[in-house]
């Protein structure tokens, strides 16, 4: 390696640990803020706690933390296995048909991905109160699991296209009905599709704040952004509690990433095609 | 149009999901009270220990009780009103939030279930009943009122030999003086990033320097169009804001400053003085900070308020107009006033409850909340805060004003053009 | 994202006729979610704008297009939209640009800590924008903050105003917090565009003297063009629609400096109760999406 190489190298190491120190700051702030208490986290911000205090994580749990976990944790899988069951098989039959209306169809739901939440929260808000469905967790997970629809049939269909064509015929001439072909060939060798859309929309059902606030006014059904947020009262505000709150909120997914994010990046491959 | 569109939706809904919900039929003779209230410290505890000795006289009725932060909570109530699942009976403050409900016909005229032996209407005194009554019929309960006061750090103050203020102006010298002991102390912090905090001191800054007749008609946008908000007190009201704020009483960046981080610069005695409410004695009872005193906010050199008047805010509950148990919501909010429970409200929220009877009796209270009920019993004239009283796009346009005056982006008379300006338009729509 | 195929393909499949009753039947639950709780609700929006009504009020005033008009001469809509587009162009910039630096080096740069750099930096994404908020909320307070405690060590000057309280400032703060945990995202999509580029690609254009710059703009500026064009999307519907990160840490404030559609549309509708207005300024925004979605189509077709 020459001297020119190496120097290069070095800037380019410097580049990314610099970035990687600024993303692991704000995470090192909220982790040890979670252990100090209220007056050391004020005059002290930075130091190291004296003493790691669990006093925080226990004020954040008696809150209820862990039922908000639950429901976050309901919301996320209702809503994303729904979206990947409803987009994958429309997505299917889209990229299999020739008839010029689903040319339309797919146009009419790729077009809800251009509406944005806020603009239809009122409508939407009455739609799910006149069903009684306030304060009922399907409540939510229906209409998170139709605003991930139209991106996720986009994944699909750019899957579908490209898979091959044979499989499905010579499945066909066994006398498989379409939908024991879809079923029994297409949707097992669909892995990375399935996967990258589902991490897509579980992280955007997990964190999905403004919906939840609308119509969980309860707090046994609250999910975990909407309970964070409650965290901060009008007359008072605990603000290691709130950082334990955060944490304990953020390290399920972090974990999850972790442990997925090798099939994550495969699949991310796909989409930009 | 409305009910065309919503008997489709809920058509369409109901013929999608009717089927999925799962409901468990409730006992005919069974009732739940759904209750919204804020978080304040000890509510929950209050609620529960109520609704089980409201047992002993209506054993079929349960209370559901949610609480909520305070700034979602204004905007879940009004959503949560119109929809479906929304409370019976909540938690409002008295002035435009609490009128409009009862506008909206979603607030229960409740005048006929309150008269009544032992009922709310009989207990209450004939002002507080006053606050949430409209057009001569009563729309609410008022259960406390919460009040402000400067709050002091006695050793401090005995420490460096400093004096309680007798005017704004002392005050504005006393910041002067905690700032020379120590440059780096805030002498009391403000804590407005989300905007009420400043709004209160306008509230009774406003008072301070024209008195509360003199701003009632502006308040209530039934002064004529030319003189609406052109008292040149509403100027002087923010100008002696900017006093204090050059006389280093407050942090830097006030409107970047939230106010639980303020009110903890007051809790851990960095700062020896904070414009509180009557509600801090809690917090600061749970620090373990009992050596404080406290003190209206003094007069202003040449102003037209009245010394006797301050900060005053009834809040109380509302019963949805929705509700299909309008007798035992009441029943409810009654039995929650009657003397006993008032004093047990005392106890454990430490507000000043609305039943005063048995105030005296209450135990297990600090010092300070006792001086503090017997201080607020010498208040002749009550001062209801600004972003209650006001319409909704003025009390915004109020705030937004005071902040950008603290932020020194617009001077106290461009600003009182601001908030003349929203008024200007609200009234113009009526 | 490419569209359905307008022309039929050469080779004709078997027909599918059996299947046509089974196919409207398979797109059923997917049709009937997006119409019901997004075509419909998106319809009454449209239809709402053109009345005057509060959530609170059972009557509905038709008033044509003054809602509309309304919104021409509100300056603090003018406002929200010029921050949203100053957030859009600023996060195009910070987060795509960002992203695909952080990319490349990736890609080609380094040999060693590919996968933990990866990691960490995507990290972010996972995290819920509230949390976020609540803690850049904490680091950037100008009293008891780490930022200002280290800024001012640094003998270097703290804004008077405080970093989210200062007009001038706050909007640069939301950009960075954006910044910060959207670029993992898009530094993810690209390196996966980037990774999707045969190798043999490179090694040919090498033979051909092609390498350096000249390689970047023949071989990988083609190939990761609709993954760019997808990260562009992402990002400017990100930024019109942002609205978590600003309600939490400014919510709209200083006295509205930093109001985006999003915030001002939810204070029009649910603090003043001019659900009429809101209706119309969600529209707006419903329009500029569908026609950036459009134009991300076409764009992606000619590749």
């Amino acid at each position: 390696m020459t001297l020119r190489s190496r120097t290069v190298a070095i800037g380019l190491h410097a580049v990314v640990s610099l970035w990687t120190l600024f993303v692991l700051l704000p995470v090192f702030v909220m982790v040890i803020s979670a252990f100090k208490s209220q007056a050391e986290l004020f005059t002290r911000p930075l130091a190291l706690p004296k003493h790691f205090s669990f006093a925080a994580f226990e004020r954040a749990w008696g809150i209820g933390i862990s039922g908000f976990l639950v429901n976050s944790i309901l919301v996320t899988a209702l809503s994303v296995f729904i979206i990947i069951f409803a987009s994958s098989l429309a997505a299917y039959i889209l990229a299999r048909s020739e008839r010029p209306v689903m040319r339309w169809v797919y146009v009419a739901i790729v077009a809800g991905f251009a509406v944005p939440l806020q603009s239809v929260m009122v409508p939407l808000y009455q739609l799910v109160s006149s069903a009684g469905l306030l304060n009922s967790r399907l409540a939510i997970a229906l209409p998170y699991a139709a605003y991930g629809i139209p991106f996720t049939t986009m994944l699909f269909y750019t899957f579908f296209l490209e898979f091959p064509r044979e499989l499905e015929e010579a499945a066909r001439l066994d006398g498989c009905g379409r939908l024991e072909v879809f079923f029994r060939i297409v949707l097992p060798l669909s892995g990375p599709a399935i996967a990258s859309g589902a991490i897509f929309q579980a992280v955007f059902n997990w964190n999905e704040f403004i919906l939840a606030l609308l119509m969980l006014t309860k707090s046994d059904v609250r999910t975990l952004p909407v309970g964070i947020y409650g965290l901060t009262g009008q007359y008072s505000a605990d603000w290691p509690a709130l950082m334990a709150g955060l944490a304990i909120a953020t390290v399920p997914l972090i974990v999850i990433f972790l442990l997925a994010q090798r099939h994550f990046v495969r699949s991310l491959a796909g989409l930009g095609k | 149009m409305r009910f065309r569109l919503n008997g489709e939706v809920r058509f369409i809904a109901s013929a999608l999901l009717g089927a999925t919900i799962l409901t468990t039929p409730a006992l005919a003779e069974d009732i739940v009270i759904k209750m919204w209230t804020l978080d304040n410290n000890g509510y929950k505890e209050f609620i529960s220990e109520a609704a089980e000795s409201f047992k002993a006289t209506h054993p079929n009725v349960s209370i559901e009780h949610q609480i909520f932060p305070g700034d979602p909570y204004k905007t879940a109530l009004k959503v949560a009103l119109v929809g479906s699942d929304g409370p019976d009976v909540f938690f409002n403050w008295a002035g435009d939030r609490a009128t409009q409900l009862v506008k909206d016909k979603l607030a229960l005229d409740i005048t006929d279930y309150g008269d009544v032996p032992g009922g709310f209407a009989k207990v209450l005194p004939q002002g507080l009943l006053d606050s949430f009554r409209y057009d001569g019929r009563l729309y609410g309960v008022a259960t406390d009122a919460v009040t402000k006061y400067v709050f002091y750090d006695k050793a401090y103050f005995a420490e460096h030999k400093l004096e309680i203020p007798k005017t704004l102006g002392e005050l504005g010298g006393l910041c002067k003086a905690i700032r020379q002991i120590d440059p780096d102390t805030i002498p009391m912090p403000l804590g407005n990033k989300t905007r009420w905090k400043a709004i209160h001191w306008m509230t009774m800054l406003n008072e301070r320097a024209m008195g509360v007749a003199a701003t009632a008609a502006d308040y209530d946008l039934s002064r004529p169009a030319d003189q609406l908000y052109t008292d040149p007190g509403y100027a002087k009201a923010f100008q002696a804001l900017v006093d204090l704020q050059d006389a280093g009483c407050f942090e830097d960046a006030p409107n970047a400053t939230e106010y639980a981080i303020a009110d903890s610069m007051f809790i851990t005695r960095a700062s020896p003085m904070e414009y509180c409410g009557s509600w801090c004695t809690s917090a600061l009872d749970q620090a373990g900070f009992t050596d404080y005193g406290f003190f209206r906010l003094p007069v202003m050199e040449g102003g037209k308020g009245n010394p006797d008047a301050n900060f005053l805010v009834p809040e109380g509950y509302q019963v949805s107009a929705k509700t299909a148990h309008p007798q035992e919501a009441v029943e409810w909010l009654s039995f929650l006033v009657s003397d006993e429970q008032a004093l047990k409200f005392a106890e454990k929220v430490q507000f000043l409850p609305s039943n005063t009877r048995l105030i005296d009796k209450a135990e297990g209270v600090p010092q300070s909340f006792k001086d503090i009920a017997s201080e607020v019993a010498t208040v002749k004239e009550g001062v209801n805060v600004l972003d209650a009283l006001l319409e909704a796009t003025v009390a915004d346009a109020y705030m937004n004003a005071t902040v950008e005056v603290l932020n020194r982006t617009l001077t106290p008379e461009a600003a009182v053009g601001k908030v003349r300006e929203a008024a200007l338009a609200v009234q113009a729509k009526k | 994202m490419p569209f359905p195929p307008t022309s039929k393909p050469a080779g004709r499949r078997p027909a599918m006729k059996a299947g046509a009753v089974s196919a409207t039947a398979m797109m059923a639950p997917a049709l009937i979610l997006v119409g019901v709780f997004i075509l419909i609700p998106a319809i009454v929006a449209v239809i709402g704008s053109f009345f005057d009504f509060s959530m609170t009020s059972a009557n509905w005033t038709y008033v044509g297009g003054a809602n509309y008009r309304r919104a021409a001469t509100d300056p603090l809509f003018w406002l929200a939209i010029s921050n949203n587009i100053f957030i859009v162009v600023g996060s195009v910039i910070s987060q795509v640009g960002g992203g695909a630096i952080l990319a490349a080096i990736l890609d080609r740069g380094i040999r060693r800590g590919g996968v933990f750099y990866r990691t960490i930096i995507f990290m972010p994404v996972v995290i819920s924008s509230i949390a976020v908020a609540f803690v850049w909320m904490l680091i950037l307070d100008p009293n008891v903050g780490p930022l200002n405690a280290v800024v001012k060590a640094l003998g270097l000057p703290t804004p008077k105003l405080g970093w989210l309280g200062d007009p001038s400032i706050s909007l640069w703060m939301l950009l960075l917090i954006a910044a910060w945990q959207n670029v993992g995202f898009q530094m993810m999509l690209i390196l996966a565009g980037l990774q999707a580029i045969p190798k043999e690609h490179y090694e040919a254009a090498s033979l051909d003297g092609a390498r350096g710059l000249k390689a970047f703009w023949y071989i990988t500026l083609p190939g990761i063009r609709n993954v760019l064009v997808l990260a562009t999307l992402i990002t400017v519907i990100g930024g019109f629609k942002v609205f978590d990160l600003v309600f939490v840490t400014t919510g709209g404030g200083p006295a509205n400096a930093t109001q985006v559609l999003g915030t001002y549309t939810y204070t029009q509708a649910f603090s003043f109760g001019n659900m009429g207005y809101a209706n119309a300024m969600a529209v707006v925004l419903l329009v500029t999406a569908a026609l950036l979605g459009w134009l991300q189509v076409r764009l992606s077709r000619r590749g």
